[in-house]
């Protein structure tokens, strides 16, 4: 099992009378090689969803096991270790460094894992490339479109091989043809072995998953397989 | 996170807002330029005083004997000091304010008129005078009340030019007086009136009509430094007890002390203009420090999106720590060239002379500046790396 979810929660101001439940006991477990939409409303508490299974935040209560270790007794140099080797991260609005070209960005994860400069400039270039930006290192964010740069923060996300993507809201920015090429890029990671969690509002993006996980109110609504629309 | 590319982003950073940059660096610039200025410039003024105490003759010991009740202190003292195996001469040291008259030029229609000193014929060999033309002050010269004289340099030229002045007769506070000798240049940048004396026996005042000697000085040369004191500790073990009985007074003090005041109040002085300018850098470093904090502030995003993909906290320190020593050291660069140039205008105009910062000076300064921007640059860095991932992320 790489990620197993037990009775997690997430509460903000508890005890308070405006206290907020952006997850209220969820249980989940993800296999290696899945990939699972977890889709719901604004406010669902999927983006919550997102930054506790990312370790980017702490749950209030419960156990998270990331590949049979708990992430709850971590320290702050692991989770950023965790963050940096076993999660790429691929955001709604790129999130993109902008004084930094895209190969640079590209080579950020790697460079705080300690690559050198020749080892890393070839990963980045190799990962750009795969993404269909070989030709464009050079560039800065503002100099691209939005489907250019959500493929420099993809080729950031899969540069150090990690065995988990997570992608949030991936194609919220984006317009449909280019939103479809990037889901299309996703299930082709998928084939190649990587685990997807993919974080969405929209039933049609959702449908491109082969597990999708529906929160309503912090809680799991319902959770099953389902047929896939191949891109 | 690498030290390399740390400095690449924060060169980028820096670059990115030039103005800003330079604005923030005003305070430890003008901070740097001051305190190097202030400091080379008393240095150097310091310098120039210790080099003068040394033309004037090293290790020696001024003394001044007085009885109340016209006792013989001068024969008393004068013996005794010429005695003490430590020295290597003794001249009484009298000054006489008097007219200086040759052909139709007269000291008083000088600008600058000579001073006449009656000694010993150890005066110059005790004040570091060199004999360059003709012959020094005798000892048959003092024992039989010669009318004879030795011009410093800058009195010949005033009284002579360039005619020969050896055996040229000069009034001297009314009696005739015979030219020697004429002793050597020592000051030559001119600006001190060391040259511009003349030196008679002490035992011919009693030829001058105008002005009296009061011959209760002595100027003792003590054979190395080491017996300075050895020797004004004999002095006063043996004449401290005048001042004890009420007989008279007697003193005496080594111009090595004086060197030592001279210092240590050069020193003061240093220190306390030095800490004025020094506040001009801890303002400058609450500068650096407020436009860091703002600088985090704006970079919330970018520091969070760092953490997501596995940033540490301390490659986030460390990423604005670099960035505010680099902030800081560049300005102390510059600081440290506006601090030459002043200290060049400064002391040229000061002591007329181009004096630069010393190296240990110029190497401070801008370790210090370093050292500014990290400690100011700690608590904004700090504060970034304690950003919550998810907190920063969200930030707009």
């Amino acid at each position: 099992m790489l990620i197993q979810l037990d009775n997690i929660y997430k509460i903000y101001g508890e005890g308070l009378e405006s206290e907020v439940r952006a997850l209220d006991g969820v249980s989940l477990t993800i296999d290696r090689g899945e990939f699972v939409a977890i889709a719901g409303a604004s406010g669902s508490g999927k983006s919550t969803m997102m930054n506790v299974l990312g370790c980017l935040d702490i749950p209030t209560y419960g156990t998270y096991l990331l590949d049979g270790q708990d992430v709850g007794e971590l320290t702050d140099k692991q989770l950023s270790h965790i963050r940096n080797k076993q999660i790429g991260f691929i955001f709604q609005g790129y999130n993109l460094i902008p004084e930094l070209s895209a190969q640079e960005n590209v080579e950020l994860p790697l460079i705080y894992q300690g690559i050198g400069p020749g080892r890393r400039a070839e990963l980045a270039h190799g990962a750009l490339e795969r993404v269909g930006l070989g030709t464009r290192g050079r560039h800065k964010p503002s100099e691209m479109s939005g489907g250019q740069q959500q493929r420099v923060a993809i080729a950031r996300a899969i540069a150090t091989s990690p065995p988990i993507i997570m992608a949030d809201e991936p194609t919220g920015a984006l317009d449909s043809k280019t939103g479809l090429e990037v889901l299309g890029f996703l299930q082709q990671l998928n084939r190649e072995g990587s685990t997807i969690i993919l974080i969405t509002h929209d039933n049609g993006i959702a449908a491109t998953a082969r597990r999708i996980v529906r929160i309503s109110d912090g809680k799991v609504l319902e959770d099953h397989e389902q047929e896939v629309d191949w891109l | 996170m690498n030290l390399t590319q740390a400095f690449k982003m924060a060169v980028k950073s820096i670059l990115a807002k030039k103005m800003r940059s330079l604005l923030t660096m005003l305070g430890i610039i003008i901070g740097i330029a001051a305190v190097m200025i202030i400091i080379s410039v008393i240095g150097g003024v310091n310098k120039k005083q210790m080099e003068y105490y040394e033309s004037m003759g090293t290790n020696k010991i001024t003394v001044y004997a007085n009885l109340w009740n016209g006792g013989d202190a001068f024969d008393e003292v004068y013996n005794y000091c010429k005695g003490i195996d430590m020295v290597l001469g003794v001249t009484p040291n009298g000054y006489v304010g008097c007219t200086v008259k040759y052909g139709a030029k007269n000291s008083r229609s000088m600008e600058w008129s000579p001073q006449i000193y009656l000694g010993s014929d150890q005066y110059s060999m005790c004040n570091n005078f060199k004999i360059e033309k003709g012959r020094d002050l005798s000892y048959l010269d003092i024992q039989n009340y010669n009318a004879v004289c030795v011009l410093g340099a800058r009195a010949a030229k005033e009284f002579f030019d360039a005619a020969d002045p050896i055996n040229k007769e000069m009034t001297i506070g009314g009696a005739t007086f015979t030219v020697v000798g004429v002793y050597g240049e020592k000051d030559p940048s001119k600006q001190y009136s060391l040259d511009n004396i003349i030196v008679i026996p002490y035992t011919s005042q009693r030829y001058l009509s105008e002005g009296w000697a009061d011959m209760s000085e002595f100027t003792v040369k003590a054979k190395d430094s080491a017996s300075v004191n050895k020797v004004i500790t004999l002095l006063n073990g043996n004449f401290s007890g005048w001042e004890q009985t009420n007989r008279g007074s007697f003193w005496c003090y080594s111009d090595q002390q004086w060197q030592d005041q001279n210092n240590q109040q050069a020193m003061m002085m240093a220190l306390m203009l030095g800490a004025i300018a020094g506040i001009s850098l801890l303002v400058g470093g609450i500068g650096i420090m407020n436009i860091m904090l703002v600088t985090v502030t704006e970079r919330t995003r970018e520091i969070g999106i760092r953490r997501a993909i596995g940033a540490e906290r301390k490659s986030i320190i460390a990423q604005f720590l670099i960035e505010a020593a680099m902030i800081c050291g560049i300005g102390g660069i510059i600081g440290i060239a506006i601090g030459f140039l002043g200290t060049a205008i400064a002391s040229k105009l000061i002591v007329q002379m181009v004096l630069l910062p010393q190296a240990g000076v110029t190497v401070g300064a801008f370790l210090f500046s370093v050292a500014l921007g990290i400690l100011f640059g700690m608590f904004p860095a700090i504060k970034a790396s304690k950003l919550q991932p998810v907190v920063a992320l969200r930030a707009e």
